[in-house]
């Protein structure tokens, strides 16, 4: 087995004195589909807001493709190649559609192949060609949560982390992005899903890895954990 | 009818007055109390090149653009960036400092003389159908305009202009789309700068202006930001006349007593700007 | 996160200087700077830069009561004080009145000014009030320079006789400051203050205490206006003339700004000392005309940037004692 794309070394992060995420260690193998799983509060967003550099880590190390990109800033993760779907959409509200999406494009490496890369998150989703001139903050959620993939995919990423995109979406919805994110992986992209849903976690992530209380509790091939070996470390029995 | 005009002229230059002012309200989420001071250092910067070196005071802003907008940025992100991260009062603090440092420097530099930028046409009129329109005040409009289509244009078209929306809209995502919100915030303040110059030399051609001048302007642009909603272009312009008119309308006695009046109750009532949901 | 600064701030061993020292203290220097000036140790200049210290510390610990301690940043005190210098000179130059009755005039209708503001400024926050504050004045000032009852931009002057002299003058400014200061003192400690100061820190642990915010932020402005009020008719008094310009001009709320930035924002002695500093500061700048306001605009943004508790309240943090502390401790 190949090197991991992505690797991270006894992560601590913090909200003043909060510890939000103790110690995080896992790796994310290239090309398929890994789930990271946890309750409310068990420190997963603030873990992809820090592989992100959206927050600054109190320890650890976080390598990216062999590179340590450990507390380097958003703006410049994003350029080696890792793209965040934040939780919560975070669509440029009073923007168009379609500025959103080539706001994606805003790294210079990918502005010269914009149109490609419109086209393409237009195929992978035909409703947002609709509505390229009505101003994001118009649309339903799952709508919003496809300019935010479709966002993130602009920038021409090779690691994207989804953060909670099923959050307040109806399930038909959900089944659908879950489809597109299949497709994604598909054409080679590696994907890191973070989830509440044990059941759809399992059933979409090649991997999975448990987060409780701050902490990555349990790591493994999906297929052989098992539900209810997971389902115990989520409720840390 | 003439009334509507001298309003409709009146409006255009305080809305390019204001624009700079909303850029930074909107996008920075700064309240720069020295905006007025800078749209007078850009009518002294386009007086004293226009007479040194005898051209059209127009041709300065060749100069004075560029040059404030460089101001701008380095004012951003040596000083204010810095404060802001202490919060909104003290980086508020720091202009006001700032506005009474520049309005005496200027002081100091030109004395308290009245000035006032001179141009071949600064008494011609035309007369349309009975109504006559001055042609430096059309002039003033048309500079005014252009500008705040230029921004409108560079704002919707390019990166650096998406960059700038999506950082208002959510830092946070913006910077996870590559943008860099210090140097987003920087260009956005050299923008404001370059505008206040464009303002700057419009004030200069159509009044009489003096160092201290500039908090008379600071006023009248937070008035626009205010009734157009802040960071909102054609929130402001529409502001722009709906203030000129109340001006021209008021009269020369009491109409900048009205306009005050006229911006109090709108902050009162809706402080988040007609335009704005 | 709320807990965790209340532990760490009463594990650090707080000196406070208040009670009974701080009283004997406070009462003995207040008991020389009344009998100095009459005994003629005092020349009238020295008299005259107290009587400027008291007026600024009046006029300081005011929009610090104001800024600091509700959160309302005002940059219209000129309103006040403008209104106070033309309420003195239309009571004794208009109507021959004494200049008590002008004082009298001022004080009122500058607490009756804050009132009837509120009903429009009580519905904005941070950047907004701060602007509307300084949008009343202005307006104000182009009021009055319109207005033919005033003598429009002409300006005038304030009559009295005999003319106080500097020493009654500074008499006057003397417990003016001392009233204020004790006023301040006295509602900061009570239920209004401590609320109050909760709402600063934090607004959700404010009404938990119990406290009608409104109605104390109300009360706190319109003492404000009363007291800045005052604090402008004295200056007035001792200026014997007011514009427009100067009376409604920026540049008060300039030197208040300043005075509280360099002493120390939410500070009761912040204010005492930056007026010091300030006069001191503005009669050594005198012989340099022209530099005064960039020198001063220059150390407040300095201190901003480098000691944004000002002068006072980085010696207080680093020291960990606290002068003229309104805190109440409960004997434990």
């Amino acid at each position: 087995m190949s090197e991991p794309i992505l690797k991270v070394e006894g992560v601590q992060a913090k909200y003043g004195d909060f510890v939000a995420v103790e110690e995080a260690t896992l790796d994310v193998p290239q090309g398929i589909i890994v789930s990271v799983i946890g309750a409310n509060g068990a420190g997963k967003s603030t873990l992809m807001d820090t592989i992100a550099g959206v927050h600054k880590p109190t320890a650890g190390t976080i390598t990216f493709k062999g590179e340590d990109i450990t507390g380097m800033p958003a703006e410049k993760v994003v350029l080696r190649g890792l793209s965040l779907v934040p939780q919560g959409s975070r669509c440029f509200i009073r923007m168009t559609v379609e500025d959103n999406l080539v706001m994606g494009s805003y790294p210079k490496a990918a502005r010269a192949k914009v149109k490609d890369s419109l086209e393409r998150v237009y195929e992978l989703f035909p409703v947002l060609k609709e509505k390229r001139n009505d101003l994001s903050g118009s649309l339903s959620g799952g709508q919003r949560q496809m300019v935010a993939i479709g966002r993130a995919l602009m920038t021409n990423p090779e690691l994207v982390l989804f953060d909670e995109i099923s959050l307040g979406l109806a399930p038909t919805i959900i089944k659908d992005i879950y489809a597109r994110i299949k497709q994604i992986s598909g054409e080679g992209m590696t994907v890191v899903l973070v989830e509440q849903d044990t059941k759809r976690a399992i059933k979409t992530g090649e991997i999975s890895h448990v987060m409780l209380k701050g902490k990555v509790v349990l790591s493994g091939r999906s297929a052989e954990l098992g539900e209810e070996e997971i389902k115990k470390a989520y409720f840390g029995l | 009818m003439q009334i509507l005009i001298n309003g409709i002229l009146l409006g255009a230059i305080y809305a390019l007055l204001g624009v700079g002012m909303s850029m930074m309200f909107g996008i920075v989420k700064l309240t720069n109390l020295a905006h007025g001071e800078f749209i007078i250092m850009g009518a002294f910067g386009s007086t004293i090149l226009s007479s040194a070196l005898g051209i059209n005071p127009i041709l300065t802003l060749v100069v004075t653009v560029p040059v404030m907008f460089l101001l701008g940025m380095v004012l951003q992100s040596v000083l204010i960036n810095r404060v802001m991260l202490r919060g909104a009062e003290p980086a508020l603090l720091v202009t006001f400092g700032l506005s009474i440092i520049l309005k005496d420097a200027m002081l100091l530099l030109f004395t308290a003389d009245a000035q006032k930028i001179g141009v071949s046409y600064a008494t011609a009129s035309l007369n349309l159908g009975g109504i006559s329109i001055s042609v430096l005040n059309l002039v003033v409009f048309a500079i005014s305009l252009i500008t705040i289509l230029v921004l409108t244009l560079f704002l919707r078209k390019t990166y650096m202009g998406r960059a700038i929306r999506a950082t208002s809209d959510d830092t946070v995502a913006a910077s996870l789309m590559g943008v860099s919100v210090k140097k987003t915030y920087g260009v956005a303040m050299g923008i404001a700068m370059a505008t206040a110059a464009i303002a700057g030399l419009c004030v200069g051609m159509r009044w009489t202006f003096y160092p201290s001048s500039g908090g008379e302007y600071l006023l009248i642009a937070f008035g626009v930001v205010v009734i157009g909603g802040m960071g909102s272009i054609p929130g402001t312009l529409v502001a722009g006349l709906v203030f000129g008119l109340a001006q021209v309308i008021g009269g020369a006695n009491y109409g900048m007593f009205i306009s005050y009046i006229v911006l109090l109750v709108m902050l009162a009532v809706r402080p988040q700007g007609l335009f704005s949901k | 996160m709320k807990t965790k600064t209340l532990e760490a701030s009463a594990h650090k061993q707080v000196r406070v200087f208040g009670g009974l020292p701080m009283l004997i203290t406070a009462v003995v220097i207040v008991a020389l700077l009344v009998i100095l000036p009459l005994t003629g140790v005092l020349s009238s200049n020295t008299q005259r830069y107290l009587l400027k210290i008291f007026l600024y510390c009046c006029l300081g610990s005011m929009w610090n009561l104001m800024s600091g301690y509700t959160g309302m940043t005002s940059l219209g005190q000129q309103s006040f004080i403008g209104i106070a210098g033309y309420s003195l000179a239309v009571m004794t130059f208009t109507y021959g009145a004494s200049y008590w009755a002008g004082f009298a005039v001022g004080g009122v209708l500058g607490a009756a000014l804050a009132l009837g503001l509120s009903v429009l400024l009580f519905r904005m926050r941070g950047m907004y009030f701060a602007i509307a504050t300084w949008v009343v004045a202005e307006a104000l000032k182009t009021f009055f320079t319109s207005w033919t009852f005033v003598k429009q931009g002409a300006g005038m002057t304030i009559k009295a006789k005999p003319y106080p002299s500097t020493t009654e003058i500074y008499m006057i400014a003397l417990v003016l400051c001392v009233v204020s200061l004790v006023v301040i003192y006295l509602l900061l400690r009570s239920k209004i203050g401590l609320g109050l100061t909760a709402m600063r820190d934090d607004a959700d642990a404010a009404s938990s205490v119990g406290v009608n915010i409104f109605q104390s932020k109300l009360l706190c402005f319109v003492i404000c206006g009363f007291f800045t009020a005052l604090a402008g008719g004295v200056f007035y008094l001792n200026k014997g003339s007011i514009y427009p310009s100067g009376g409604f001009g920026i540049n008060w709320t300039v030197s208040i700004v300043f005075i509280v930035i360099i002493g120390g924002i939410g500070t009761m002695g912040g204010p005492i000392l930056g007026a010091i500093i300030y006069t001191v500061l503005e009669e050594m700048l005198a012989s340099y005309p022209g530099y005064s306001n960039i020198i001063l605009g220059l150390i407040a943004i300095l201190v901003i940037l480098f000691l944004p508790d000002g002068i006072l309240g980085t010696l207080q943090k680093k020291f960990h004692f606290e002068i003229l502390s309104q805190k109440r401790f409960s004997k434990e």
